[in-house]
C-alpha cells in the first residue's frame, strides 16, 4: 500500500477533484483505491452523524465503502479549536492513525486530502505537512493559478513543508487561458529549474466552474414557478438585472449562459432575459411575476424560480456557489478525469507515489 | 381573404345567453341590431335565445346555412374545443371574444398555443382572443359586447386594448365621430394589426387608419407593409411604453417586450406612419385625415378674430416647422376691400372682433385663392359681437368645399357650445386649442411629403462575403462571442477603410512594430473583455519614440491589471496616430421588434450624455443613410462651421451603407460599433480606428 497527502496553498484550489479524477484513472488501471480527510471542515448531517461534505461526495462518486468515521476521524468544530487552544488533550494523532490503518486494509494506493490550506490546523499539530510526517506519506501540492503571484504562494508552501515531507510536485490548477504560453514557456522552467516538479497544468474550465440550476434551488430554498423539467442545465455565472431594459438587453445577450437575479417586479428585465434566451431567471423578494411573464418564461422553456431573500442576499449566496460547487454529479467527474487525463502527467505522478499503471 | 369576416351572412354566438349581463347576450343584441343577419345562438342547455332557434353545437347547424363567422365567449378552458367545432364545421373566420390566455398566465398561454395550432390546421382567421370582438358600419356588423354601434365614418380603427376600443367608441359617440371599422386586436395570437393594415388598404370605406399598439408582432414586415399602405392611406398609431415604467407595464400585462422607443420611431418613419403621443392626438388626426384635402406644401394662412390667438397660433406653427404664408399682392389688396381698415391683412389675417360670417367667409376665400397658402387654421373667440353659429355654418360649407385644408379653433367654453355643435353635425373636428389644430396641420402636411415619397430599394454594397462567412464561422467555431479591435478585418471584408495598424503580443515587438510602422502612433489593449478602454488606461496617444513604446505598454499592462485584473490580455495593437479628422460613431443594436437598428452620432465625451443621434432600421437606402447623418442636432460641426472645411460625409453615408449591408447579411450580429470612425475634410475619406461586436453563437 502507498499513499499521498493532497495539499494546496489556499482554500477552493481543486483537491477534492484531483483525488477524485485520480482516484477513478488509478480505479480504471485495477487499483483498489482508499480516501481520506482527516480533518473534515465543510461539516454536514448524513443519516444522523456528522461527515465532511468533501469526503462524502467522494466516498460516493468512488464508491468506497469505508465508514464515514474512519474517512474522516476528526471534525473540525469549535469545541475543538477551543481545546486546542487551552491545551486540551484530545489524542488526535492516536484518532489520525487509527482511522488511517482501517482505511489502509486491502487498498492499493490511498489519497488523503489535506483540509483548506496548506498551514491549516497548525493550531492543534495536524497541518498537512504535520499529517503527512505523522503518516510517512509523500505530498503533492495543488495551487490555482490566478495570477502570476501564485508562484510566490508555492515557494513559500515549499518551505513550509521543508523536511517535514517528500513534496513530490505541483499541478497547476484552474490557469487562466491567456497566460497559457507565458505558464508553460517560463513559469514550468523556472519551477523544475527550483527542483519542483511541475505535474501538469490545467486550464479554467466552464464546466466544472459551473453549477446545475437545481443545485441553485437546492442552496437558495427556492419554489420553481416554470420549467420544473429543466433544471439539469449547468450554468456559469449570474447577472444582476438592476438597470433600464435597453442596457439590460446588451448585458444579457453578452453572457448568455446565465442566471439572472431581478426583483419579482421587473417584468421588463423579466421580458428581456426571457428574449436573451438565458438559462434561468431568479425572482427576489419573493415577488411573483405577472401570469403574463410566467406564460411567456414557459414557452421559452426557461426556469422561473422564486427566492425569499432580497437581490443582495441572493447574490452573496450565487459568489459563494459558483466556482466553488462541489463535485457530486457524475458529468463533473467525466470532465474532471477528462482533464486530468489531457494535462497532467499521470504516469510521473504514479512513478512518485510508488506505484505502476496497467495501460 | 376577410371579406365574409367583417361582411358576413350568418354569423354563430358560440355561448351565447338569455342571461342579462352576460357577454354572450350582449353581444347577440349587438348582433340582432342588423336584420338581414342570419344569427345562430350555440348554447349545449338551451333550444330558444331571445326567439331565435338555438343549436347545441356548432356541428349540429345544417349543411345549408353557411356560417361565415363564429363569435366564441366560452369560458377559455372550452375555447380550443369550440374552435376544433368550428374547424370541422368548415367555419373560417372565428372572434373569440374569451379572456384567461397568455395574459392570465402559463395555463392560459397553453390553450392559446392550442388556438394557433388549430387556426393553422383549419386555415382560420382568429381575431383575439382577450378581445371586444369587431365592428364595420358599412356591412352593418356589431360582432362585439361594446355597449354602442359605432356611427358610418372612413376612419378604420384597431386597438391592442379593449378598454380603449369602448373608451374611444363612447368619446366619438358624443361628438358623433364615424367608423369604417373598428377591431379589437386582443392578445394577436393569429391575426394582428399587419393583416389589419393590409385589410384597410383594399377597404373602399376607409380612408384613415388609427390604431392603438402596445407592441408589433413581426417588425420587419411591419414596416414592409406599412411603407405600401402609407402611400394611400395615412396610418396614425400611438404606441404606448415608452418610457421605462411605461415599458414595465406593457412586459407586466402582455408577456412582450415593449421595445426600444427609438426602434419604433425609426421604423415608423421608414414605413410612413405618423405617431400619435396620445390617444387625443391620435383622433384629432384621424379627424382632420377624415374631412380635409391634403396640402401641397407647408405654407399656413392664420384666420382669425383675435389678435393674440393668431400670434399663439404662428408660434406654434412655427415650433412644428409649419410656415406663416406670404401673400401674393392680390390677396392683400382683396382682404382691403371688405375688412375694416383696422383689421390685419397679412398673415395672420385678424378680421377683428365684431367680425361677421360674411367677413369671415370673404377673407377664407380670397386666401383659399392664394397660391402662396397650402393650408388655413380658422380662429373664433366668442366676442360681444360675434355671431358664433353663423360663422360655424360658413366655415363649415367652406371646409367641405375646399381644396385645401382648413382645420379651426372655436376657442372658448359655453359661448362656442353651439358652434362646435355645427361643426359635429358636419363632421368637421373643432379643436380646443391653436396648438392642437397647429398639430393636425402638421401631420397633414407631413404625410403630404410621405405620399409623394419613393423610397426606392435599400443600397446594395459590393463586399466579400466569403470571408465575412468564414470568420463568423471561425468565431463559432472558437465560442468567440465578444470581438474587438483584433477583428478589424471584417471591415476590410465590405470595404471600410481601417487605420494602419500591427499586433504585438510582447514588448519587444511592440517596439519593433512601431519602427516598422514609423511614429507617431497609438497603442491600445487588445482584449475581447474590455469595451472601454480609456477607462482602464487602455489607450496611449501620440508615441514618438521607442522609450515612449515601452513606458507606455508597461504603465498600460499594470493599470489594466489593476482596473481589469480578470480580464483576458492578448496582447496591444499599434495604429498609426490619425490627425485632422472629425470622430463619429456608427453602431448597431438588434432589436427584438425591428432587427438591426442603426445609429449614428458625433464621438467624443459628450456623446452618451447629450444622446444626439439617428437611427433606422438597416437594410436603409442611401436618402436614408445621408438623413441619419443630417438629422443629428450637431450636425453643422461635421458640415463645417465659422469657415471650416466641411467633413467627408459622402465617406460616412457610404460606411453606414456598408455597416447596414454587414449587419443584414449576418442576423448572428447582435451589437456593432465603429467608434471612432474618423471622417476627413471632404474629399479625404474616413478610416475606422476601432470597433467592437457581439454575436450571438446560440444558434
Amino acid at each position: 500500500m502507498v499513499s499521498i497527502l493532497v495539499s494546496s496553498s489556499e482554500e477552493f484550489s481543486g483537491k477534492s477533484s484531483i483525488c477524485m479524477g485520480l482516484g477513478k484513472i488509478f480505479q480504471k488501471s485495477g487499483l483498489k483505491i482508499g480516501y481520506m480527510k482527516p480533518v473534515g471542515n465543510l461539516l454536514i448531517d448524513v443519516d444522523g452523524s456528522l461527515t465532511d461534505e468533501d469526503s462524502e461526495g467522494i466516498k460516493n462518486l468512488l464508491g468506497i465503502a469505508d465508514s464515514a468515521k474512519y474517512v474522516t476521524p476528526i471534525h473540525l468544530t469549535d469545541s475543538l479549536i477551543d481545546d486546542a487552544l487551552k491545551g486540551v488533550e484530545k489524542d488526535l494523532d492516536k484518532r489520525l492513525s487509527d482511522a488511517f490503518s482501517v482505511i489502509s486494509k486491502d487498498k492499493d494506493v490511498i489519497f488523503v486530502e489535506g483540509t483548506g490550506c496548506i498551514g491549516g490546523g497548525s493550531m492543534y499539530g495536524l497541518s498537512d505537512p504535520e499529517v503527512a510526517s505523522k503518516l510517512g506519506i509523500p505530498m503533492m501540492l495543488v495551487t490555482r493559478f490566478d495570477s502570476i503571484s501564485a508562484i510566490d504562494r508555492i515557494l513559500c508552501d515549499v518551505r513550509i513543508v521543508g523536511d517535514k515531507a517528500n513534496l513530490t510536485g505541483v499541478i497547476l490548477n484552474e490557469v487562466p487561458r491567456n497566460m497559457e504560453d507565458r505558464v508553460t514557456e517560463i513559469v514550468v522552467p523556472f519551477l523544475e529549474r527550483k527542483g519542483i516538479k511541475v505535474f501538469g497544468v490545467i486550464y479554467e474550465d466552464h464546466t466544472l466552474r459551473s453549477v446545475f440550476i437545481s443545485e441553485i434551488v437546492e442552496d437558495l430554498h427556492a419554489e420553481v414557478l416554470v420549467a420544473p423539467d429543466k433544471l439539469d442545465q449547468l450554468v456559469e455565472n449570474y447577472l444582476v438585472g438592476a438597470m433600464e431594459v435597453g442596457s439590460a438587453i446588451k448585458y444579457f445577450r453578452r453572457q448568455p449562459n446565465s442566471v439572472v437575479i431581478t426583483g419579482g417586479d421587473r417584468a421588463d428585465i423579466q421580458m428581456a432575459a426571457i428574449d436573451s434566451r438565458v438559462k434561468c431567471l431568479i425572482l427576489t423578494g419573493n415577488m411573483r411575476p405577472s401570469g403574463a411573464v410566467l406564460a411567456s418564461a414557459e414557452e421559452a422553456g426557461i426556469p422561473v424560480i422564486l427566492v425569499r431573500g432580497d437581490t443582495m442576499n441572493t447574490i452573496e449566496r450565487m459568489e459563494h456557489l459558483i466556482g466553488h460547487a462541489h463535485i457530486k454529479q457524475q458529468v463533473k467527474l467525466d470532465r474532471v478525469t477528462e482533464l486530468l487525463r489531457n494535462h497532467l502527467d499521470i504516469t510521473a505522478i504514479a512513478e512518485s507515489i510508488g506505484v505502476e499503471l496497467n495501460e | 381573404m376577410l371579406e365574409k369576416m367583417f361582411n358576413p351572412d350568418s354569423v354563430a354566438v358560440i355561448g351565447a345567453s338569455r342571461k342579462e349581463g352576460k357577454v354572450g347576450r350582449a353581444v347577440l343584441e349587438n348582433l340582432m341590431q342588423n336584420s338581414e343577419l342570419t344569427i345562430i345562438p350555440i348554447n349545449p342547455n338551451v333550444d330558444e335565445i331571445l326567439g331565435l332557434p338555438c343549436y347545441h353545437n356548432i356541428l349540429e347547424v345544417p349543411t345549408e346555412t353557411q356560417v361565415d363567422l363564429a363569435i366564441v365567449v366560452v369560458p377559455a378552458k372550452f375555447v380550443p374545443g369550440s374552435i376544433d367545432e368550428c374547424g370541422r364545421a368548415g367555419v373560417t373566420n372565428v372572434i373569440v371574444i374569451s379572456a384567461g390566455f397568455k395574459e392570465a398566465g402559463i395555463e392560459g398561454s397553453r390553450l392559446e398555443r392550442e388556438c394557433i395550432a388549430l387556426s393553422k390546421k383549419y386555415g382560420i382567421n382568429l381575431i383575439g382572443p382577450n378581445c371586444l370582438g369587431i365592428i364595420d358600419t358599412a356591412s352593418g356588423l356589431n360582432a362585439s359586447f361594446a355597449a354602442n354601434m359605432a356611427y358610418e365614418g372612413n376612419i378604420a380603427m384597431m386597438s391592442q386594448s379593449g378598454a380603449i376600443c369602448t373608451v374611444t367608441l363612447d368619446w366619438a359617440e358624443r361628438i358623433g365621430v364615424g367608423f369604417s371599422k373598428f377591431i379589437s386586436l386582443g392578445n394577436k395570437a393569429v391575426l394582428a394589426e399587419n393583416d389589419f393594415l393590409q385589410l384597410f388598404e383594399n377597404d373602399p370605406s376607409t380612408a384613415v387608419i388609427a390604431a392603438y399598439l402596445e407592441g408589433v408582432k413581426d417588425g420587419p414586415e411591419f414596416i414592409r407593409i406599412a411603407e405600401r399602405v402609407s402611400r394611400s392611406k395615412p396610418i396614425i398609431i400611438v404606441k404606448s411604453g415608452r418610457t421605462s415604467v411605461g415599458s414595465k407595464a406593457v412586459s407586466s400585462h402582455t408577456g412582450t417586450l415593449a421595445g426600444s422607443d427609438a426602434a419604433y420611431n425609426a421604423a415608423f418613419k421608414q414605413g410612413g406612419v405618423l405617431r400619435a403621443d396620445s390617444l387625443e392626438e391620435m383622433l384629432d388626426y384621424s379627424r382632420a385625415f377624415s374631412v380635409c384635402p391634403l396640402p401641397e406644401g407647408r405654407n399656413i394662412a392664420i384666420v382669425t378674430n383675435a389678435g393674440g390667438l393668431g400670434i399663439l397660433t404662428a408660434d406654434a406653427c412655427y415650433n412644428s416647422g409649419l410656415s406663416i404664408a406670404s401673400f401674393e399682392e392680390k390677396t392683400v389688396e382683396r382682404l382691403r376691400e371688405k375688412l375694416p381698415p383696422a383689421a390685419n391683412f397679412y398673415d395672420p389675417v385678424d378680421v377683428l372682433g365684431d367680425a361677421g360670417a360674411d367677413l369671415y367667409e370673404h377673407a377664407l376665400d380670397v386666401v383659399l385663392d392664394d397660391i402662396n397658402v397650402n393650408g388655413i387654421i380658422v380662429l373664433v373667440s366668442p366676442q360681444s359681437m360675434t355671431d358664433v353659429p353663423g360663422i360655424a355654418e360658413k366655415v363649415a360649407e367652406k371646409i367641405k368645399e375646399s381644396k385645401k385644408p382648413i382645420l379651426c379653433n372655436f376657442a372658448g367654453g359655453s359661448r362656442i357650445a353651439e358652434g362646435e355643435e355645427i361643426l359635429n353635425k358636419y363632421g368637421i373636428p373643432n379643436y380646443s386649442s391653436a396648438e392642437r389644430a397647429v398639430a393636425s396641420m402638421n401631420a397633414l402636411c407631413n404625410y403630404y411629403t410621405i405620399k409623394n415619397h419613393k423610397r426606392g430599394k435599400p443600397a446594395e454594397t459590393k463586399a466579400d462575403w466569403e470571408y465575412a462567412r468564414s470568420f463568423m464561422d471561425e468565431a463559432s467555431e472558437n465560442k468567440r462571442r465578444m470581438h474587438g479591435l483584433e477583428s478589424l478585418d471584417i471591415l476590410k471584408a465590405y470595404d471600410i477603410p481601417v487605420v494602419d495598424s500591427r499586433i504585438a503580443k510582447t514588448l519587444p515587438d511592440a517596439i519593433k512594430a512601431a519602427e516598422d510602422m514609423g511614429y507617431p502612433i497609438v497603442m491600445k489593449i487588445l482584449s475581447p473583455d474590455i469595451s472601454h478602454k480609456s477607462d482602464v488606461g487602455g489607450i496611449r496617444l501620440n508615441l514618438r519614440h521607442a522609450d515612449d513604446v515601452e513606458r507606455a505598454y508597461n504603465s498600460m499592462m499594470s493599470d489594466v491589471r489593476h482596473y481589469m485584473p480578470d480580464a483576458t490580455i492578448t496582447g496591444v495593437q499599434l495604429q498609426k496616430m490619425i490627425s485632422g479628422g472629425k470622430e463619429v460613431i456608427i453602431g448597431m443594436d438588434r432589436d427584438p421588434q425591428f432587427g438591426p437598428l442603426l445609429m449614428f452620432g458625433l464621438g467624443g465625451t459628450y456623446v452618451e450624455f447629450l444622446k444626439d443621434v439617428s437611427f433606422a432600421v438597416a437594410p436603409i437606402t442611401e436618402a436614408e443613410a445621408r438623413h441619419m447623418v443630417s438629422s443629428i442636432k450637431t450636425y453643422p460641426l461635421i458640415a463645417g462651421v465659422r469657415g471650416e472645411a466641411s467633413s467627408d460625409i459622402d465617406s460616412i453615408v457610404q460606411t453606414l451603407l456598408k455597416v447596414s449591408q454587414l449587419v443584414t447579411d449576418f442576423p448572428e450580429i447582435l451589437e456593432f460599433e465603429i467608434n471612432p470612425l474618423m471622417v476627413m475634410p471632404e474629399g479625404q475619406g474616413c478610416v475606422a480606428m476601432d470597433i467592437r461586436f457581439t454575436l450571438n453563437l446560440n444558434e
